[in-house]
C-alpha cells in the first residue's frame, strides 16, 4: 500500500509557521510514518492566499490552516475569523466558544455547505499595532497606512486608519518602502518571531481583540478518504499545536514587553479607548444585521462576555 | 492558403492590434493611478483603493497587450540555433512547437474559467458546465435568468473589497486573445512553409 | 517518480525545449503546465493559473512599466546626446578618452533608469558610431557599450534589484543602496582597463586630433549643463522615496513622469518618439511579464512536487560541501544557466531555490543580491545566450559582426568577475552605503 500524500499550505511564513503549524506536522509524519505524510507549504508558495479557498476546495491543495478572514472563505462565518472586534479577551476564550458556546457546529455546518472540512478552530495572539511612529492617542492613528484583516481593517478605518492588505511575506519590505506605516496583525511574539520589530518602533499595549481565532481546514472528499485512526491522528496533532500556542503566545507577550528592547510601548488612555469598545458594539450590530448565521454568532458573543462578566475576576476584571 | 484561413489571420491581426493598442496606453493610467496614490497620501488621507486598483490595471496592460506584443515579436526566444535557421526552418520548427506553448496557454485558459466561475459564486467541479448553463440562462432568459445562475461573489479579502470577476474575466478573455493569435501564427508559418506570406 | 528525478526531469525538458527556438515563456510554461496535469494529482491544472494572482499581487512589480517607459523616454528622445557632447568634449583629448567618456555617460544613464537596455541603445545609437568613425578599435568599443550599460541595473534605480527584493524579500531601498558603490566602483574598474590597454596600444583609442580640440573654456562649461538634467530625473525619483514621502511604486511613477516632461521640455517628446516609447514600453513589459508569469507557474508546481526539496538537500547534505564552497557553486550556476536561459526566468525559477539558502548558510541577502545582480549581468553578456548579446547584434552596425561582439565582451567579462571577487571578499563595498543611511 503507497503512502498517503497531502500538501498543506499556511497562512504563516516560515520564520511564524515554525511555531505555529510546523512541530505539529513534524509529529504527525513522524508517528503516521508510511502510511501518510504531510508536506507544509508556507504563506503564497502554492498558491496565493487569495486563491488558497478555492485551490482546497478544488483539492489543488489538500488542506489549510488560516483564518476565514484572509482566505476571503466564501462562507457566512467569513468576518469572525481572524480577528473580530473585541470578541475574546483572552486565547482561552476561543476554545470555550467553540467547544462549550456552539461555535463548532456552526463552522461545521457552513463549511460543510461549501465542500470543505472544518477540522478544529484554534486560539493565536493578541492584535496589536506596531508602528514606526508613536501612537498615544485616537488621533494618531490617522491617516496610518497598515496592514491588517480585511474585517479588522473595516472596522478601524472609523479612526482614520487606512487599511491594506498585501502578501504576507511583503510586509516586512512594504513598511521599509514606505507602502505602509504599521502593522495591525498580531500581537508582540509574532513580531519579534517575524523581523517586524526591526522595521517598527513602537507597540501599542491597548488591543482591539484578545486573540486571533484560526482553523485547520481539509479538502472534504480528501479528509472522508483517510482511515479513522489517521483523522484522529491529525486531529490530535492539531490540538497538540493549539495547546502549544497557548503558552508560547502568553508567555511570549508578557516577556517580550518586560524585556524586548526593540519596541518601545505607548498606550492610548482606558477612557480614550473606551470609544473604540464602544464602537466594537455598534459594528457587532451591523454584523449580525446582516444574516441569520452572523446573528446567531454575535448572539453567542455576547453571551460568552456576558457571562465572563457576571463570573468576575479573575475571567473579567471591570 | 484557403480563404479562410488568410482571413482568419487578418481579422486576428487587427482585433488584437486594436485592443493592443487600447492596452498600450493604460501605462498613463497606471502612472496617474499611482500619482494619484502619492498625492492623496500628502494632502489628506491615502486612498484605500490605489494599489489594488494599480494591480488591476496592470493585468489588464500585459494580459491584453500580449497578443500584440506577439505581433510586435518582443517576446524573447533562446535563439542559440534557432537564430541561424532560415525562415522556412523557423516556420517549420515554429509550427510545430507553437502547439506546446498553446498548451500552456489552454491550461492557463482552463484554470482562469475555473477561477472566474468560482468568483461567480460557483463552487462545483465542472466550470465549463457551468458556462453553459449561465450562458444557456442569458440567452435563453435574459440577465435576470443569469442572475438566479451567480452565488456568493467572490470579493478582495481587502477593506476595498471589489469584487473579482471584473479582473477574471480580464484575463480569461486575454489568454483566449492569445491562443487566438498563436491559432494566426501558427497559420501564417503553415503559409511560409508554402512559399507564401501572409 | 522520485524527487530527484522530477526535478532533473522538468529542468532538462525547459532546456530541451528552450533550445527549440520557441518563445521562452511558451516553453517555460508548457514544461510547468504538463508536469501539473501528469504528477500533480486533482487540482494540478490550476496552478499556472494561480500564478497570474500571485504576479497580480506582487506589487514591486508595478515598477517594471515605469522604469521601462523611463528608460525608452530616455533613449527614444536623445536627451542623452547632450550629454554625450559634454564627456566628448571633455574627455577627448586623453587617450581611449571617448571610451572613458562613454562609461561616465552610462553611469548617468544608470542614474535614470532601471534596466540595461536604455543605456545599451543610447550608446549603440550614439556613441557607437562616433567611436568608430575616430578610429576606435570596434572590438574594444563593442565591449564598452555592453559593460557600461550592464551598470543600468546596478546603480539605483535597479529593476533587477527590486525582483531580486521580491523574491528575496528584502528592502528595496537598501538593495539599491548597496548597489551604488559596487556599480561606481566597477566603472572605475572599466576606466581604469580602457586606460592601462589604450596607454599599451594606442591605436585601439586615439585621442582627439587637435583641431577638434579647441573648445572654448566657456563653452565646455557651458556643457557641463547637461549633466544636471539627469541629477535632477534621479533627485525627484529618489529623495522622495529614501525620505519616506512616497512608497517605491509611487516614486517610479514619479520618475516616468519627470523623464517624459524632460522630454517635453527640451522639445523632444515628437509624435514618433511617443510611439516609440510607449509602444515598446507595452512590448518589453508584456515579455517580462509573461515571462515571470511561466515562471511562477513553473516554480510552484516544481515546489508542489517535492523537486525544490530535493535541490535543496542536494546542496547542503548530499554533497557535504563549507558555506563558501555553495555560494561559489551557486554562482557559477548561474552562469552556466545564463548560456541557455532568459535572466528573469532565471531569477524568478531559481532564486527562489537559492535565496534561502544563502540566508540559512548565515549571508548577508543584502549583499547577495549584489553579487546576484553583477552575477547575472556577466551571465547575460556571456554567450551564447544573452540577453544583451542579442541586443548588441541588433543594434551595431553591420562591420560588427557576431564574434567580434563576443570576443569584445571577454576582458569586460573578466574585469566584472574580479569586482564580484572584491565584493565577495570585502562586503563592506556594498553593505557600508546602506548601512551609513539605514544606520544598522
Ligand atoms: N528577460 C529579459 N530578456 N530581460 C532583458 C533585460 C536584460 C537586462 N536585465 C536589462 O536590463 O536590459
Ligand atoms: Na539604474
Ligand atoms: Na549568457
Amino acid at each position: 500500500q503507497s503512502t498517503i500524500t497531502w500538501r498543506m499550505q499556511t497562512y504563516a511564513g516560515a520564520a511564524l509557521a515554525e511555531h505555529v503549524v510546523k512541530p505539529a506536522i513534524d509529529t504527525f509524519n513522524k508517528i503516521a510514518g508510511d502510511r501518510m505524510q504531510i508536506e507544509l507549504f508556507y504563506a503564497d508558495q502554492l498558491v496565493p492566499t487569495g486563491e488558497l479557498f478555492r485551490a482546497m476546495q478544488r483539492g489543488t491543495i489538500d488542506a489549510v490552516q488560516s483564518d476565514d478572514d484572509s482566505m476571503a472563505s466564501p462562507t457566512e462565518v467569513t468576518v469572525f475569523g481572524g480577528y473580530f472586534p473585541f470578541a475574546s479577551r483572552y486565547s482561552l476564550d476561543v476554545p470555550v466558544l467553540f467547544n462549550q458556546y456552539g461555535l463548532n457546529e456552526i463552522w461545521e455546518e457552513e463549511y460543510a455547505k461549501v465542500g470543505v472540512k472544518h477540522i478544529s478552530a484554534g486560539s493565536w495572539d493578541p492584535c496589536h499595532f506596531a508602528t514606526k511612529d508613536p501612537i498615544n492617542s485616537l488621533a494618531d492613528l490617522q491617516g496610518k497606512r497598515v496592514f491588517t484583516f480585511p474585517t479588522a481593517g473595516r472596522f478601524l478605518s472609523q479612526f482614520g486608519v487606512v487599511p491594506v492588505t498585501l502578501p504576507w511575506e511583503d510586509i516586512e519590505v512594504a513598511v521599509q518602502t514606505g507602502e505602509l506605516d504599521g502593522i495591525a496583525w498580531s500581537g508582540i511574539t509574532e513580531d519579534y518571531t517575524v523581523g517586524w520589530a526591526d522595521v517598527t518602533n513602537y507597540f501599542l499595549t491597548n488591543n482591539i481583540s484578545g486573540a486571533w481565532i484560526g482553523h485547520f481546514f481539509a479538502n472534504q472528499g480528501r479528509w472522508e478518504e483517510l482511515p479513522e485512526d489517521l483523522q484522529l491522528l491529525l486531529k490530535t496533532c492539531m490540538e497538540q499545536s493549539h495547546y502549544y500556542r497557548q503558552w508560547w503566545y502568553w508567555g511570549g507577550e508578557a516577556s517580550l514587553r518586560v524585556n524586548g528592547d526593540k519596541m518601545q510601548l505607548t498606550t492610548i488612555p482606558d477612557a480614550e479607548w473606551d470609544q473604540v469598545e464602544q464602537a466594537a458594539q455598534k459594528f457587532w450590530d451591523e454584523i449580525a444585521a446582516e444574516s441569520e448565521t452572523k446573528a446567531k454568532v454575535v448572539e453567542i458573543f455576547k453571551q460568552y462576555n456576558a457571562d465572563m462578566a457576571k463570573a468576575g475576576r479573575p475571567y473579567r476584571y471591570t | 492558403m484557403p480563404r479562410l484561413a488568410t482571413g482568419f489571420v487578418h481579422y486576428v491581426d487587427a482585433m488584437n492590434r486594436f485592443i493592443g493598442r487600447i492596452a498600450m496606453y493604460g501605462i498613463f493610467v497606471l502612472i496617474g493611478v499611482l500619482l494619484w496614490s502619492s498625492v492623496s497620501k500628502v494632502a489628506f488621507l491615502p486612498s484605500l483603493w490605489t494599489l489594488e486598483t494599480a494591480q488591476f490595471v496592470m493585468v489588464a496592460y500585459y494580459i491584453l497587450g500580449g497578443p500584440y506584443s506577439i505581433q510586435l515579436g518582443s517576446n524573447v526566444r533562446m535563439d542559440l540555433f534557432y537564430g541561424n535557421w532560415t525562415i522556412k526552418q523557423k516556420a517549420w520548427m515554429d509550427a510545430f512547437t507553437v502547439f506546446f506553448l498553446m498548451f500552456y496557454l489552454g491550461v492557463l485558459l482552463y484554470g482562469a474559467l475555473g477561477s472566474l466561475a468560482y468568483s461567480m459564486g460557483y463552487f462545483g467541479m465542472q466550470p465549463l458546465e457551468y458556462f453553459a448553463e449561465f450562458f444557456g440562462a442569458l440567452f435563453t432568459g435574459g440577465f435576470n435568468a443569469a442572475g438566479e445562475k451567480l452565488g456568493f461573489l467572490e470579493r478582495s479579502s481587502t477593506a476595498w473589497r471589489p469584487v473579482m470577476w471584473p479582473v477574471k474575466l480580464i484575463l480569461a478573455f486575454g489568454v483566449f486573445l492569445m491562443l487566438l493569435q498563436c491559432l494566426a501564427e501558427l497559420i501564417r508559418d503553415i503559409g511560409r512553409i508554402r512559399g507564401e506570406e501572409i | 517518480m522520485s524527487q530527484e528525478l522530477i526535478a532533473i526531469t522538468m529542468f532538462s525538458g525547459m532546456m530541451l525545449m528552450l533550445l527549440t527556438g520557441q518563445r521562452v515563456f511558451g516553453a517555460i510554461g508548457f514544461v510547468g503546465a504538463l508536469a501539473g496535469l501528469l504528477l500533480w494529482g486533482t487540482g494540478g491544472v490550476d496552478v499556472p493559473f494561480a500564478a497570474a494572482m500571485k504576479l497580480m499581487k506582487w506589487y514591486p512589480l508595478l515598477t517594471l512599466p515605469m522604469f521601462i517607459f523611463m528608460g525608452y523616454v530616455l533613449s527614444e528622445s536623445k536627451i542623452a546626446d547632450d550629454l554625450y557632447k559634454m564627456f566628448h568634449v571633455w574627455m577627448g583629448p586623453v587617450r581611449g578618452g571617448l571610451a572613458i567618456g562613454t562609461i561616465g555617460l552610462m553611469v548617468l544613464i544608470s542614474a535614470m533608469n532601471g534596466l540595461s537596455v536604455a543605456g545599451m541603445a543610447i550608446g549603440a545609437t550614439i556613441a557607437l558610431p562616433e567611436l568608430l568613425r575616430r578610429g576606435y578599435d570596434k572590438i574594444m568599443v563593442t565591449g564598452v557599450i555592453q559593460a557600461g550599460s550592464s551598470l543600468g541595473i546596478l546603480v539605483p534605480p535597479s529593476v533587477v534589484l527590486v525582483l531580486y527584493a521580491m523574491i528575496a524579500r528584502q528592502p528595496v531601498g537598501q538593495l539599491w543602496l548597496a548597489g551604488v558603490v559596487p556599480g561606481l566602483m566597477m566603472a572605475t574598474m572599466f576606466v581604469i582597463y580602457i586606460y592601462v590597454r589604450c596607454r599599451m596600444q594606442p591605436e585601439l583609442g586615439p585621442p582627439l586630433p587637435e583641431e577638434e580640440r579647441n573648445v572654448s573654456r566657456a563653452e565646455k562649461l557651458r556643457l557641463l549643463r547637461a549633466g544636471i538634467l539627469p541629477l535632477v530625473i534621479f533627485a525627484v525619483m529618489m529623495v522622495p522615496f529614501v525620505r519616506g514621502w512616497t512608497s517605491l511604486v509611487e516614486s517610479s511613477a514619479i520618475g516616468a513622469m519627470a523623464a517624459f516632461f524632460a522630454a517635453i521640455l527640451k522639445g523632444r517628446m515628437t509624435r514618433d518618439v511617443f510611439e516609440t516609447s510607449v509602444r515598446q514600453t507595452l512590448a518589453i513589459s508584456c515579455m517580462f511579464m509573461w515571462i515571470i508569469l511561466a515562471a511562477l507557474g513553473f516554480g510552484a508546481i516544481f515546489d508542489g512536487l517535492g523537486a525544490v526539496g530535493a535541490i535543496e538537500s542536494l546542496f547542503t547534505e548530499k554533497l557535504g560541501l563549507s558555506p563558501w564552497m555553495i555560494l561559489i557553486l551557486m554562482q557559477l550556476s548561474f552562469i552556466v544557466m545564463g548560456t541557455f536561459l532568459d535572466d528573469t526566468a532565471m531569477l524568478v525559477i531559481v532564486a527562489p531555490l537559492y535565496v534561502p539558502l544563502v540566508g540559512a548558510l548565515g549571508f548577508d541577502l543584502i549583499w547577495y543580491g549584489v553579487l546576484y545582480t553583477i552575477t547575472t549581468q556577466i551571465a547575460y553578456m556571456t554567450p551564447p545566450f544573452g540577453y544583451n548579446l542579442f541586443l548588441m547584434r541588433a543594434m551595431a552596425p553591420p562591420e560588427i559582426g557576431l564574434l567580434d561582439i563576443y570576443r569584445s565582451i571577454i576582458p569586460f567579462a573578466l574585469v566584472m568577475v574580479l569586482a564580484l571577487a572584491l565584493i565577495m571578499v570585502f562586503p563592506q563595498i556594498a553593505l557600508w552605503l546602506p548601512g551609513l543611511v539605514y544606520g544598522n
